[in-house]
């Protein structure tokens, strides 16, 4: 799993978000933006089956799904701030840009950035090497085995 | 096979949240239990994957069955859990 942004690894746990800090949705990572603005890449190669203005879904080939969620509560500034570089139903390389945002105007705005990674339907335990401090988009993030 | 139609509410649809609610109480239960957006094809609602691959949008309506021990009780809460606002 490629980090999707470039800025620090954090535990999903730092996520404002029970939903990702209570791993309701499954086991991860969190990256914390830098404050400038950006393209957030996919983590894996594979098709993109679910894109919303701040959050996507990539499956790759061995049918396994990774959800990158931009910020938190994000869902409430209805696309503003966010511009999807792909559609729904296209196959992308890891590390190709999905969406392009700012960090920086989302936590102008009160909310954080902070960029979940989560493998879906995931057992804990099979996510391992978690990163940890500086990351670039594109560098890896952690493997699930 | 028991069955609910609802019309999802949600801002987001069935996205983080709503999903996440939705595959815990589906996963912890006994039945079979399928998703589907309107009439398409039904997918596993125990799979997170599954139902937000499934892009349930606000005011989509979703079509809930199960079959087996306690289908009824788990469709009354899943159909809770996705018509809430």
């Amino acid at each position: 799993m490629l980090a999707p942004v470039t800025g620090t690894a954090v535990g999903l746990e730092a996520v404002p978000d029970p939903v990702f800090s209570e791993g309701l949705v499954g086991p991860g990572l969190a990256v914390e933006p830098d404050r400038t603005p950006g393209r957030a890449v996919s983590p894996i190669a594979g098709e993109i089956v679910k894109l919303l203005p701040h959050a996507f879904v990539v499956v790759g080939d061995d049918g396994r799904g990774v959800l990158v969620h931009l910020g938190v509560d994000t869902v409430q500034l209805g696309g503003e701030g966010f511009e999807p570089l792909a559609a729904r139903g296209d196959r992308v390389a890891a590390g190709r840009p999905v969406v392009a945002w700012d960090p920086a105007a989302i936590a102008a705005g009160g909310r954080s950035p902070v960029c979940a990674v989560v493998a879906l339907d995931a057992e804990a335990e099979a996510v391992t090497a978690l990163a940890a401090g500086a990351v670039r988009a594109g560098d890896d993030l952690f493997r699930w085995a | 096979m028991a069955e609910r139609r609802v019309t999802v509410e949600s801002e987001t649809g069935l996205h983080a949240r709503p999903a996440a609610t939705f595959v815990r109480v589906a996963a912890g239960a006994a039945p079979d239990i399928t998703v589907a957006k309107g009439d398409g094809e039904p997918v596993n609602a125990k799979s997170i994957l599954a139902v937000l691959a499934l892009d349930v949008r606000r005011g989509d309506t979703v079509v809930i069955r199960a079959e087996g021990d306690g289908a009824e009780e788990v469709l009354d809460r899943l159909a809770l859990i996705a018509a809430a606002p």
